[in-house]
C-alpha cells in the first residue's frame, strides 16, 4: 500500500496533467464538431510551440511564456489557413477518411522540419523556478506544473465564455449543430469554421508552452500525446467538449495513480484500453451527446 | 457492361507482372538488387492486402504496419518459444492475427469511419509499448532473433527463394481481391463504400461485411510480416511497430488507386523503389518524413482516385472517344457534379 503522501501527490499531479489534456482535447473537439475531422496534427503543432518556447527562452533569453504572444496568433492563423486552403477543398463524400491523411501528413512535414531545424537532440528549458514547489497535504507540487495547470484552466474558461456568450460563439456552435440552418440564419458559416479552427489551434500554442516548462521534448514527442488525446475525445464522446473534459481529468487521475503500481510505461496502456473498452461497449461515448452516435 | 479492353487489361497486366516476378532474380545483377526486388514485393503484399479494407469498404486503416509487425513477431516468437517449424509457424501466426483482428475490427467497426481511424492508430502505438517493454518474452528494444528457415543457405539463394515466396503470396493476395471484387460479398463492400446508409437499409449486413475483410486483410498482412520476419532475421519494435509504415502502406495504395486491382502493386512498385533509393542516396534524415509527408498530401489533395485512373482519363481524353451510356462515376461525384451544375445555373 503506498503510502499517504505518495497517493496524494498523485491525485494532484494527475487532476494538473488532465487540465493539459482537457485543454488539448477541447481542440480536437472542435475540429470534430465543426467538420468531423480527426485532427491529428494537433498534437505535432503542440509539440512545435514547446519547441518555439523553447526557442525563444534559449535563444532570447526571455521567458517561454512569452513565446504565446506570438505563436497564439500564429497558430490561429494557420488553423485558418488549413480550414481554407486544405480541409475545406476535399470532396464531401470521403472528408473523414481524406482529412485525417492530410492531417497525419502534416504531422509528419512538421516532425521532419523539427528534427532537421533542431536534430533529435532531446530539449529541455532550464528556468530560474523550475525547481521551485511547495508543500500541500505533504505532497509537493511544482510550480512549474502549477502554472501550466493555470494556462490550460485558463484558457478553457476563456474558451467557455467565448462560446457561451459572444455572438461569434453562438454562431460557431450554430454552424456546429446544423450548418446548412445556421446558414439560413444568416451566419457566414465558411468563415465561421475557418475560425473555429483556428481557435482549436491555438489550443495546441498554449498546450505546447505549458508543455515546454517542465517536459523534455523531441521531434517524435507527439505520437505520445495523441494516442492519449484521441482516446480521450473517444471516452468522452466525439464532438463534446465537456465530455472531454471529463475523460480527460478521469483519465489523467487514472494515468498518474496507475504509475504508482506500474510504473510510467504501462501507465499508459490506460488510455488504449479506455478507448477500445468504450468503443466494444458504449461507442458514443460515455458523455457524448447526439453528434457522436453515428462516427 | 465493362469494355473488352478493361476485361483484357487486368489479364495482361497480371500475365505480365508473373512473367516479371519469374525473370527478376536471374536478370538481377547482384544480391543486393535482389534483395530490393524482395523488399518491394513485401510492399506489393502488404498494399494489396491494406487494399482489401481501403479498397472495398473505403475505411483508411494507419494501422496495417503493425498488423504486419505483429505476424513477425508471431511467426518469430512460435519458432522460438514453442519450436515450431518456420512455415508452421508462419502460417500459426497469421491465423493468430486473423483472430486477434476480430475483436480489434469489432471495436473498430461498429461505428463510422473516425472511430476506425483512431483505433488503428492507437494500435500501433500500443503495440510499440507493449512489444518494447514486455522484454521478457518480446526481448524488448534489443529486438528478436528469427533462426533462418534454410540453414546453410548461401545469402543470393536465400534471397531468391524469398523472392518466389512472396511473388507467390503476392498472386494469391491479387486472385482474392479479383474474386471477392467480383462478388455479392464484393458489391457489398463496394456498397459500404459508396453510401453506407443506402447499403444498410437495402439488407447488406454492413458490420459483419465490414468485420469479415478486416479480418481477411489482416490474416494477409500478417503473412506478409511473418515472411519478412523468416527473411530478415531480425525483429525491432521501432520498425515493425512504426506509424511510418502504415503511412507507406497508405501512400502506396493511394497513389497506385484503390480500386485498381494492381493499383497498389503500381504504387509500391513506385514507392517502394523511390524508398530504397533515398536510403542509399540520403541515409536516414529526418527529411523523409518530409518527403513522405508532402507526397501524402499532394495524393490526396489532387490524386485521390490514383495515377491508374488519372492516367485512363488522359488516355479517355486523347483518345476523344464518345462516352458510353452508362456512367462509371461514384454517387458521391456525382451528386457534387450535380451541384456544381445547379450552382452554375443559379448564378
Amino acid at each position: 500500500m503506498p503510502s499517504g503522501a505518495l497517493l496524494v501527490q498523485s491525485i494532484i499531479l494527475g487532476l494538473l496533467l488532465g487540465g493539459l489534456y482537457a485543454l488539448l482535447a477541447a481542440g480536437l473537439t472542435l475540429y470534430f464538431g465543426i467538420m468531423r475531422v480527426v485532427m491529428i496534427a494537433h498534437s505535432a503543432f503542440l509539440i512545435l510551440a514547446a519547441y518555439l518556447a523553447w526557442w525563444t527562452n534559449s535563444r532570447l533569453g526571455v521567458d517561454p511564456l512569452l513565446s504565446m504572444v506570438v505563436t497564439v496568433p500564429l497558430f490561429f492563423g494557420a488553423g485558418v489557413l488549413l480550414q481554407r486552403g486544405l480541409l475545406s477543398r476535399l470532396r464531401p463524400a470521403t472528408l473523414t477518411m481524406m482529412s485525417v491523411l492530410i492531417t497525419f501528413a502534416i504531422a509528419l512535414i512538421i516532425e521532419g522540419l523539427l528534427g532537421y531545424a533542431f536534430s533529435g537532440t532531446q530539449r529541455r528549458i532550464q528556468l530560474g523556478y523550475g525547481t521551485a514547489g511547495f508543500e500541500l497535504f505533504g505532497a509537493r507540487v511544482a510550480v512549474v506544473k502549477l502554472i501550466a495547470f493555470a494556462l490550460a484552466a485558463v484558457s478553457l474558461a476563456g474558451l467557455y465564455v467565448l462560446m457561451k456568450r459572444t455572438q461569434f460563439g453562438w454562431a460557431l456552435r450554430a454552424t456546429i449543430q446544423h450548418r446548412d440552418a445556421a446558414r439560413l440564419v444568416g451566419i457566414d458559416t465558411e468563415r465561421t469554421a475557418g475560425f473555429g479552427f483556428g481557435l482549436g489551434l491555438a489550443t495546441a500554442a498554449v498546450g505546447g508552452t505549458a508543455l515546454s516548462l517542465d517536459t523534455t521534448i523531441y521531434p517524435s514527442l507527439h505520437w505520445h500525446w495523441i494516442g492519449p488525446l484521441m482516446a480521450i475525445i473517444v471516452v468522452g464522446g466525439l464532438g463534446s467538449v465537456p465530455g472531454a473534459a471529463a475523460a480527460a481529468l478521469l483519465l489523467g487521475l487514472a494515468q498518474s495513480l496507475l504509475q504508482i503500481p506500474m510504473g510510467a510505461t504501462w501507465a499508459q496502456t490506460v488510455f488504449y484500453v479506455a478507448l477500445f473498452a468504450t468503443l466494444a461497449v458504449r461507442p458514443q461515448g460515455f458523455f457524448g451527446g447526439r453528434l457522436a452516435q453515428r462516427f | 457492361m465493362p469494355s473488352a479492353s478493361s476485361r483484357y487489361l487486368p489479364l495482361g497486366a497480371g500475365v505480365l507482372l508473373i512473367a516479371a516476378i519469374l525473370v527478376f532474380p536471374s536478370l538481377a545483377p547482384n544480391p543486393y538488387v535482389l534483395s530490393s526486388g524482395v523488399i518491394v514485393l513485401n510492399w506489393a503484399v502488404l498494399a494489396t492486402s491494406w487494399n482489401f479494407v481501403g479498397g472495398f469498404t473505403g475505411y483508411i486503416s494507419l494501422g496495417h504496419g503493425a498488423l504486419a509487425g505483429l505476424g513477425g513477431y508471431a511467426t518469430g516468437l512460435l519458432i522460438t518459444k514453442a519450436d515450431l517449424p518456420s512455415f508452421v509457424a508462419l502460417v500459426a501466426a497469421a491465423l493468430l492475427v486473423a483472430a486477434l483482428a476480430v475483436p480489434i475490427g469489432f471495436a473498430a467497426l461498429r461505428v463510422r469511419g473516425a472511430s476506425f481511424v483512431i483505433v488503428s492508430i492507437a494500435l500501433v502505438l500500443i503495440l510499440l509499448l507493449v512489444f518494447q517493454s514486455w522484454s521478457s518474452v518480446t526481448g524488448g528494444s534489443r529486438g528478436l532473433v528469427v533462426p533462418r528457415p534454410f540453414p546453410g543457405m548461401l545469402r543470393p539463394e536465400h534471397h531468391r527463394v524469398f523472392f518466389f515466396l512472396y511473388g507467390g503470396l503476392l498472386l494469391l493476395a491479387l486472385a482474392t481481391w479479383w474474386l471477392l471484387d467480383r462478388s455479392r460479398f464484393g458489391m457489398g463492400l463496394k456498397a459500404i463504400r459508396e453510401d453506407e446508409d443506402k447499403a444498410e437499409s437495402l439488407g447488406t449486413p454492413t458490420f459483419a461485411y465490414k468485420l469479415t475483410v478486416f479480418v481477411v486483410s489482416a490474416a494477409f498482412t500478417a503473412l506478409a510480416g511473418g515472411l519478412y520476419a523468416l527473411w530478415f532475421g531480425d525483429l525491432d519494435p521501432v520498425f515493425q511497430f512504426s506509424v511510418l509504415t502504415g503511412s507507406y502502406i497508405v501512400l502506396m495504395a493511394l497513389l497506385g488507386g484503390v480500386r485498381n486491382l494492381f493499383g497498389p502493386v503500381l504504387g509500391a512498385i513506385v514507392v517502394g523503389l523511390a524508398l530504397e533509393y533515398f536510403k542509399v542516396e540520403f541515409g536516414s534524415t529526418p527529411l523523409h518524413l518530409v518527403t513522405t509527408g508532402l507526397l501524402l498530401g499532394l495524393v490526396v489533395m489532387f490524386m485521390p482516385d490514383g495515377v491508374i485512373p488519372s492516367l485512363a482519363a488522359l488516355v479517355q481524353r486523347l483518345r476523344n472517344r464518345e462516352q458510353s451510356s452508362i456512367r462509371e462515376v461514384t454517387a458521391a461525384d456525382l451528386a457534387e457534379q450535380r451541384r456544381r451544375e445547379r450552382e452554375a445555373a443559379n448564378s
